[in-house]
């Protein structure tokens, strides 16, 4: 079975709607999480742990996911056409 | 002076040019949402006032040069502040002037920065007599500050008659967390409403994903194109009056010190009017991208500049778009600071001069020579391996957190109702400025309206 890919442009940029959901999932879920492993009634900690939590999702869903750029890199003298 | 205290703010701007060199870099990255919850956490973690202060000062000046970046090498604005020099950033890139424009747009910014801040501090000096008059009236201020920016504003009736329902929405949320228990009567929640007001646009547009109809609408079929220029390294001169013409350097430095005395503006938008009455006088196409280029640059440091310098100098209350903004932790981080004991109060004039001095100057210096030499390679980087889906999801925890911290579960589901109010009115024309002076005026309102 062949999943289908649904690319959206979103906030100028193109994003695949599965990858999105699961970043948002990801991220919403260690940041959370980490925010209730911190000791409840420290609220600079907490603040802190679910910072953390939210680099940490960052991170994994950003080694997740392909960014939807084709980069080229051209050499800016082709350009001159005047 | 603590030489101890001194080396600490040191490494804070450094840590703020590093991070946020390559938040900079990413495409679509709102200043506001990644500039107050940093310095938020900073301040709540109990660092010295001295070091908050040069963080967030080397933070933005970073920021707003490294946001020119996407704009200049790939064509995405990189923040809200770029979005008016796309189009002449387009022109130059495709006439293969990506380079020069980077070096333009760097020795714009520190133009724009060394002059704005000791304008800024003598402006500040200027109003400390009135501003002792002014803040007892600091609630009312901010109602006169919501209809202003209505008036002047694009669509000033749609602003005028959204305020109110705007504060009274704020309100109701408040009194509904007071009368539930949810926080102690009398706290005025405000981080996390602030932040909804932010994300609110994303959060419609998110939103709309799930209606099949105007999905349909945004979808895409390919892949983002993107050229990055190559040669970027060919000019190898650091000295910006090199790299400007005589033309840009008065343009630039002219438009940022009339800028410092309308503080109380958007910075956009005085970046879009002054930027174009610039842009409008100069006939050649190619003199006319690189002067609007120039100038906006400088733009975007000189307003935050004095959105930033001349409240927290004189006025202790934030009167600006751009303290009431990014800035906003630097006044109300409750219990750390208050609107009645921030850094305004806690520092002196002096201390306040080195630390934004200091953050000043190792921000734009390290930013100025890294965009110089290695804007290429950074862009590359962070397009090649930072997901456009990793951002978005970043930022929704970002509010997710802050949410929860202020008011539990059923806050959450208050910020978005507050997302979508807010986005809704973005999309309709209703500026931020308008949205945010409006949360500052809402319990002063709804107190007036209650009363008459």
């Amino acid at each position: 079975m062949e999943e289908k890919k649904q690319y959206i442009e979103i906030w100028g940029d193109v994003v695949e709607i599965h990858d999105l959901v699961r970043s948002i999932v990801i991220s919403a879920i260690s940041t959370m999480g980490l925010y209730f492993l911190a000791p409840s009634g420290n609220r600079t900690l907490q603040l802190f742990f679910g910072l953390a939590g939210a680099s940490i999702g960052f991170i994994i869903s950003g080694l997740l996911t392909k960014p939807k750029r084709i980069i080229d890199s051209e050499d800016t003298k082709h350009h001159h056409t005047g | 002076m603590d030489f101890l205290l001194l080396i600490q703010m040191f490494f804070a701007a450094l840590s703020a040019v590093v991070l946020y060199t390559f938040i900079g870099f990413i495409p679509g990255t709102d200043e506001t949402s990644v500039l107050m919850p940093i310095s938020l956490a900073l301040i709540l973690s109990g660092a010295d006032p001295m070091i908050v202060l040069t963080f967030f000062v080397a933070a933005f000046i970073t920021l707003n040069l490294t946001n020119l970046m996407p704009t200049a090498l790939v064509g995405l604005p990189g923040g809200v502040l770029s979005a008016p020099m796309i189009d002449h950033a387009i022109y130059l890139k495709n006439k293969g002037k990506s380079a020069v424009t980077v070096k333009k747009m760097a020795a714009g910014a520190l133009i724009g920065t060394v002059i704005s801040i000791p304008v800024s501090f003598l402006l500040a000096n200027l109003l400390i007599p009135f501003a002792e008059a002014i803040q007892p009236y600091a609630s009312l201020l901010f109602v006169i500050g919501a209809v202003f920016l209505s008036l002047i504003s694009k669509h000033k009736l749609l602003s005028l008659i959204s305020i109110i329902p705007l504060a009274i929405l704020f309100q109701s949320l408040r009194h509904l967390y007071w009368s539930t228990g949810v926080v102690p009567e009398g706290t005025n929640i405000t981080t996390s409403f602030f932040l909804g007001i932010t994300i609110g646009p994303l959060i419609i547009s998110l939103l709309q994903l799930l209606n099949k109809e105007s999905q349909s609408k945004v979808l895409t079929e390919s892949y983002k194109k993107i050229v990055i220029p190559k040669d970027l390294g060919k000019e190898k001169t650091l000295n910006p009056f090199k790299i400007l013409s005589r033309k840009e350097l008065k343009a630039a430095s002219f438009s940022s010190l009339i800028s410092n005395i309308f503080f109380v503006l958007s910075p956009v938008g005085l970046i879009l009017l002054f930027g174009e009455t610039v842009s409008n006088r100069i006939k050649d196409p190619d003199e006319k991208a690189t002067t609007t280029i120039t100038t906006m640059s400088a733009l975007a440091q000189s307003t935050y500049i004095s959105g930033i310098i001349i409240p927290l100098v004189a006025l202790g209350i934030p009167l600006s778009p751009t303290s009431i903004g990014p800035g906003s932790a630097l006044f109300n981080a409750p219990p750390v600071y208050t609107v009645e004991n921030n850094l305004f109060h806690i520092l002196s004039t002096g201390e306040k001069a080195i630390a934004i001095i200091l953050g000043a100057v190792v921000a734009s210096v390290l930013s100025y020579v890294i965009i110089n030499k290695y804007a290429g390679k950074i862009s590359t980087f962070v397009l090649e391996k930072i997901p456009h889906e990793a951002i978005l999801g970043l930022f929704i925890s970002f509010i997710l957190l802050l949410s929860y911290m202020d008011a539990g579960l059923i806050n959450i589901f208050g910020v978005l109702l507050i997302g979508i109010t807010s986005g809704t009115l973005n999309k309709m024309g209703v500026n931020y400025g308008i949205q945010f002076m409006t949360l500052y005026a809402a319990p002063y309102i709804v107190q007036l309206l209650t009363s008459l």
